[in-house]
C-alpha cells in the first residue's frame, strides 16, 4: 500500500475521532448571553496582576535563605506557586470568557469577518498551549519566582493597554445596546 | 457452519428491511417535508437494493455492463448522500447567517481539497478514476461533516438530535467505505467477502442510527430562531474583543519568556 494510501486511511480515522470529539458534551453550559454583556462590563482578574505580583517579589525569599530558614523558603514557594496557578487560572478564565463573547456576537452577527474568527482561533490556541505549558512548569516546582520580579514591572503597561481596550469594548457595547436591549 | 455468502444475504435482507422501516418512519414523521434530500436518498438505497437484487438474477450479464450498472446506481445514491449533506449543513448552520456564509466557503474548500488529493491517485486511468472519485466524495463527505459538527460546537449552535444522528450515520458510514475501499483495493482482496459483508455491517450500524433518532423524533427540537445583531456592532466589538485576547496572550508569552530567561 503506498504512502498516499495510507495517509487517506489514517485521515478518515482521524475523522471519526475528531467526530466523537465534537460529539461530546460541552464541558461547560453557555452562559445566557445577558451575562456576556454584563461580564464586559466587568472588573478583570488580569488588571489586578501587578498587585498579585507585587506580592510575589523574590526579596522575602532571599531574605529567609540569609536568615537560614529553609523549611520556611519551602512554605512560602509553595505558597507562591499556588498564587501563581491561580492567577494563571484566571487568566484562563478572562480568555475563555472573551472567547465566549466573541462567539455569541458571531453566531448572531448577519456578517461574520473570517480573518477576525481566524485570528481567534489561533489565539486560541496559542493561549491554550502557552497555559498548560506554564501550568505544568509551575506544578512541577521549577522557580518561576525570579521571572516575577521583572513581569510585575511590565503589568502595569498591559493592564492599562487593557483597561483602555476594555473601556471601548463597553462604550461599543452601550451603543449597540440601544434599541435591542434584548440581547 | 454458516457460509460467508449466507451472511451477507441475511445482511442484505436485514438492510432492506431496516431501510424499509426507516422509510416507513420517515413518512409517518411527515419527516419527508423538512429533509426532502434525506427521504429521496432513502428512496434511491431502497431501489439500489431492488436493483441490485435483479442484477444478481441476471447472471448471464457480461462483466463490463453488470459493472457499469451496478456503479450507475452507486453512483446516484452517493449524489444523493451529498446532496443530502448539504441540506444537513444548511438546516444546521443557514439560520445563522454570517457563521452560515464562513462555514460555506470553508466546507466547500475541505471538500475540494480532500477530492482532489483522492483524484491525484487514479493516475489518469479512467476506471480508478470514477472509483477513486466515489472514495474521495465519501471521504470529502465525512470531513465536511466532521468540519461541520466542530464548527457547531466552537460557535455553540444547537444541533438536534435527528441532525445529529443523520451527521454520525453519514460519515460513519462514508469513513468505513473509505477505510474499506482502500484496504480492499491494495491488500485484502482476498478477503472481499468478509469486508463487503463488514461495508454492509457499518451500514446497518448508520440505519439503526437514523432509526433511532426518527423514532424519537420531536418537531419542537427543529424549533430555533437566533436573535440578531446588526453587522456593524460585531465588527467593532469584534476587533476589540480580538485586540484584548491578543494582549492576554501577549501577557501570558512574556510571562513564559521571562520564565525561561529565569531558569
Amino acid at each position: 500500500m503506498s504512502l498516499p494510501v495510507i495517509l487517506l486511511v489514517l485521515f478518515a480515522m482521524l475523522l471519526v475521532v475528531l467526530l466523537a470529539w465534537a460529539l461530546r458534551p460541552p464541558e461547560r453550559e453557555p452562559r445566557p448571553s445577558l451575562d456576556v454583556f454584563e461580564a464586559l462590563r466587568q472588573s478583570r482578574h488580569s488588571s489586578r496582576m501587578s498587585h498579585i505580583l507585587q506580592s510575589l517579589q523574590p526579596q522575602d525569599t532571599e531574605y529567609l535563605r540569609s536568615a537560614g530558614q529553609p523549611a520556611l523558603i519551602q512554605t512560602v514557594r509553595r505558597q507562591r506557586r499556588i498564587i501563581a496557578l491561580n492567577y494563571l487560572q484566571q487568566l484562563q478564565e478572562e480568555f475563555e470568557l472573551l472567547l465566549e463573547i466573541s462567539r455569541v456576537l458571531a453566531v448572531m452577527s448577519p456578517d461574520v469577518i473570517a480573518m477576525e474568527e481566524m485570528e481567534r482561533w489561533k489565539l486560541s490556541l496559542a493561549f491554550a498551549a502557552n497555559c498548560a505549558f506554564l501550568k505544568w512548569k509551575l506544578r512541577l516546582g521549577l522557580q518561576p519566582f525570579s521571572g516575577f520580579t521583572l513581569l510585575s514591572n511590565m503589568a502595569t503597561s498591559f493592564a492599562r493597554r487593557l483597561e483602555a481596550a476594555t473601556t471601548r469594548i463597553a462604550e461599543a457595547t452601550v451603543r449597540s445596546a440601544e434599541p435591542p436591549g434584548s440581547f | 457452519m454458516v457460509e460467508p455468502l449466507q451472511l451477507q444475504t441475511a445482511a442484505w435482507a436485514l438492510t432492506t428491511a431496516l431501510e424499509l422501516s426507516l422509510f416507513v418512519q420517515f413518512l409517518r414523521r411527515k419527516l419527508g417535508r423538512i429533509y426532502p434530500f434525506f427521504f429521496a436518498y432513502l428512496l434511491s438505497i431502497i431501489l439500489q437494493s431492488a436493483g441490485s437484487a435483479a442484477l444478481y438474477g441476471h447472471p448471464d450479464l457480461d462483466q463490463l455492463t453488470f459493472w457499469k450498472i451496478a456503479w450507475g446506481m452507486q453512483s446516484v445514491v452517493v449524489t444523493m448522500r451529498a446532496l443530502t449533506l448539504v441540506e444537513l449543513n444548511r438546516r444546521v448552520l443557514s439560520p445563522y447567517v454570517g457563521i452560515w456564509a464562513l462555514a460555506r466557503r470553508l466546507l466547500l474548500g475541505v471538500a475540494a481539497a480532500v477530492i482532489a488529493y483522492d483524484l491525484l491517485l487514479s493516475k489518469g486511468q479512467w476506471q480508478w478514476l470514477a472509483m477513486n472519485g466515489v472514495r474521495g466524495l465519501e471521504l470529502a463527505m465525512a470531513a465536511v461533516i466532521v468540519t461541520m459538527l466542530l464548527f457547531a460546537r466552537y460557535y455553540r449552535i444547537p444541533v438536534s438530535p435527528l441532525q445529529r444522528a443523520l451527521a454520525v450515520g453519514l460519515c460513519l458510514y462514508s469513513t468505513f467505505y473509505v477505510i474499506n475501499y482502500s484496504l480492499l483495493e491494495k491488500v485484502l482482496r482476498q478477503y472481499a467477502v468478509l469486508w463487503n459483508f463488514l461495508g454492509l455491517f457499518a451500514f446497518i450500524a448508520s440505519l439503526l442510527v437514523w432509526i433511532g433518532a426518527v423514532r424519537r423524533y420531536s418537531a419542537v427540537e427543529e424549533a430555533t430562531v437566533p436573535q440578531t445583531i446588526p453587522a456593524e456592532v460585531y465588527g467593532m466589538i469584534s476587533s476589540e474583543v480580538n485586540a484584548r485576547l491578543i494582549l492576554l496572550n501577549r501577557q501570558l508569552i512574556q510571562f513564559l519568556h521571562l520564565e525561561n530567561r529565569s531558569q
